[in-house]
């Protein structure tokens, strides 16, 4: 019951990545976002690597002066560079 | 930027279409209205209602099945797929839907209020003819769901409670023709627990762990205790259906009551450390409602236990119905005046400079009127019934129907902006290389 995947983080070039994958929801959008806050204060991009389009996550960027772009992957992934609003 | 508001339209692409969601929370809406108005005019006989036809009744179903059902209906047909990570069904299916429960909710309630045997039971063929197709989209959903199996459950246990109280609602609406399936008191016993803390307060409870966390923007609760609390709902509506079958009440219904206690004991204190431990742990008004809607759903389940215990109380049966339907009443509104404002930016446009914010979406004044009188109205109605007072339950209804009015306010005005964000216009290129 408990045997979740865990969240993987890493950082390159790009940014800092955070893989999402498998996670139930809503995981996804509080480590996106708990990643995203801890950016903020950093600055800098972060490339998610996601199963599915995260709908819930807009309007919670929105609210942080975020925001989304999709980047090209394999297929099967849907992969985001989140960064801030101009 | 055009990449930005490019994706955000692929990923709404993938929500169900705005008006699915939407047309079931405007019906609630309008339902919720007529509900206070419908108490209000039949005040006279509100306060020691125990059954029968007319404006009381007529009232009671307005909320259940017009605002709860339809609510529920609304919110799983939106949330399942986030759950499941299946779709619930064509949007032409769910549209088909709406167009037969909500006649069908009219006409079962008008027949209620002018008292016609015959209309209320067209009006329930109609109501169980379209719950039979929601639960044929929800069982064709949970069969093929994928990962949280704890909601998952939830919904299974609620389906089985929708069976339950179609067919108790079936034999109730044909006991008016001496046509009952089942014998009157047995289908009461089991339309009332399977309706209330069945279907809907398992619905409720399933979709809040996912709904609080995220609103809290918090960790998952702990699922031990969680699967502890879904075991306790499951086994207490077991006992509540052989009790209701004559099956030693005067123990299985303490029992009941005692695990369904138990059962919400443990989903609220892992709701509440959930919303303690998130991003955003302060959540407003609208979770003040959801405490309410707690607190009540336990307060009923306790006016059960004095019902089961033979307590001298005349209006008890009453008593016990208000605070079960203010519960789940406040439970669903505070949930829904969070959810309308998140689903709307979701849907709104946003064109080049992304989606609108919620809180540009939402109108606290017209949440902070209706807030007021919600209770208000709550607190006369709890009066009208301890005093049996025709005067109090009108107050009731009619403050009751003015925090609809500013409920539906909210409502028109989330769904006005939603609409006046400018439409986007898709740039060829959806993607771009990193």
């Amino acid at each position: 019951m408990n045997a979740e995947p865990a969240t993987r983080r890493w950082r390159d070039g790009q940014g800092e990545h955070i893989d999402v994958r498998g996670l139930p929801p809503p995981q996804p959008l509080v480590a996106i976002l708990r990643l995203v806050h801890e950016q903020g204060l950093a600055g800098g991009a972060v490339i998610v690597h996601h199963d599915r389009d995260p709908a819930l996550l807009y309007p919670e960027l929105a609210e942080r002066g975020w925001w989304a772009e999709r980047v090209d992957c394999a297929p099967g992934e849907v992969r985001l560079r989140l960064s801030r609003s101009t | 930027m055009a990449l930005a508001a490019t994706f955000l339209g692929n990923a709404r692409s993938r929500l169900l279409p705005a008006s699915i969601p939407f047309r079931f929370f405007g019906a609630a809406v309008a339902f919720h209205l007529l509900a206070w108005l419908a108490l209000l005019a039949g005040a006279a006989a509100a306060p020691s209602f125990a059954g029968g036809l007319g404006l009381p009744l007529a009232a009671l179903h307005l909320v259940t099945l017009g605002v709860l059902v339809m609510t529920a209906i609304g919110a799983s047909l939106q949330l399942l797929p986030v759950a499941t990570r299946q779709a619930v069904g064509s949007p032409r299916a769910m549209a088909a839907l709406w167009w037969c429960y909500v006649p069908g909710v009219a006409l079962l309630t008008t027949a209620m209020a002018l008292a016609q045997p015959w209309l209320l039971a067209a009006g329930a063929a109609v109501v169980v003819l379209a719950l039979i197709g929601y639960a044929l989209l929800l069982a064709r959903n949970l069969l093929a769901a994928k990962g949280m199996a704890l909601v998952v459950v939830h919904g299974w246990a609620a389906l089985a409670s929708l069976g339950v109280l179609l067919v108790s609602g079936l034999s109730l609406a044909a006991d008016y023709h001496g046509h009952g399936i089942i014998d009157r008191a047995s289908a009461l016993g089991l339309h009332v627990a399977f309706a209330g803390y069945g279907f809907m307060a398992l619905l409720v409870l399933g979709f809040s762990y996912i709904l609080i966390p995220m609103f809290a923007l918090s960790e998952s609760p702990a699922q031990r205790p969680a699967w502890a609390s879904v075991a306790a709902a499951v086994s207490a509506l077991v006992l509540a259906a052989m009790a209701a079958f004559g099956t030693q009440p005067a123990a299985l219904w303490p029992a009941a009551i005692g695990l369904g206690l138990a059962a919400l004991g443990v989903h609220v204190a892992l709701m509440v450390r959930a919303q303690r431990s998130g991003m955003r742990p302060k959540l407003g008004r609208p979770f003040v409602l959801v405490r309410i809607g707690w607190a009540g759903l336990a307060a009923s389940l306790m006016a059960a236990l004095a019902l089961a215990l033979d307590a001298r109380f005349a209006r008890l049966a009453s008593l016990f119905g208000v605070l079960l339907i203010g519960a789940l009443l406040s439970l669903l509104l505070g949930m829904l005046s969070r959810i309308v404002p998140f689903l709307a930016s979701m849907h709104a446009a946003g064109g080049k400079r992304g989606p609108p914010l919620p809180s540009a979406l939402t109108a606290e004044r017209p949440l902070a009127v209706h807030f007021g009188c919600h209770l208000t109205a709550l607190a006369l109605l709890l009066a009208a019934v301890a005093f049996d007072s025709a005067g109090l339950a009108q107050a009731a209804g009619a403050v009751g129907a003015a925090g609809a009015l500013a409920f539906a306010r909210f409502f028109m005005l989330a769904c006005q902006r939603m609409q006046a964000v400018p439409a986007l216009v898709p740039p060829p290129v959806a993607t771009r290389r990193v």
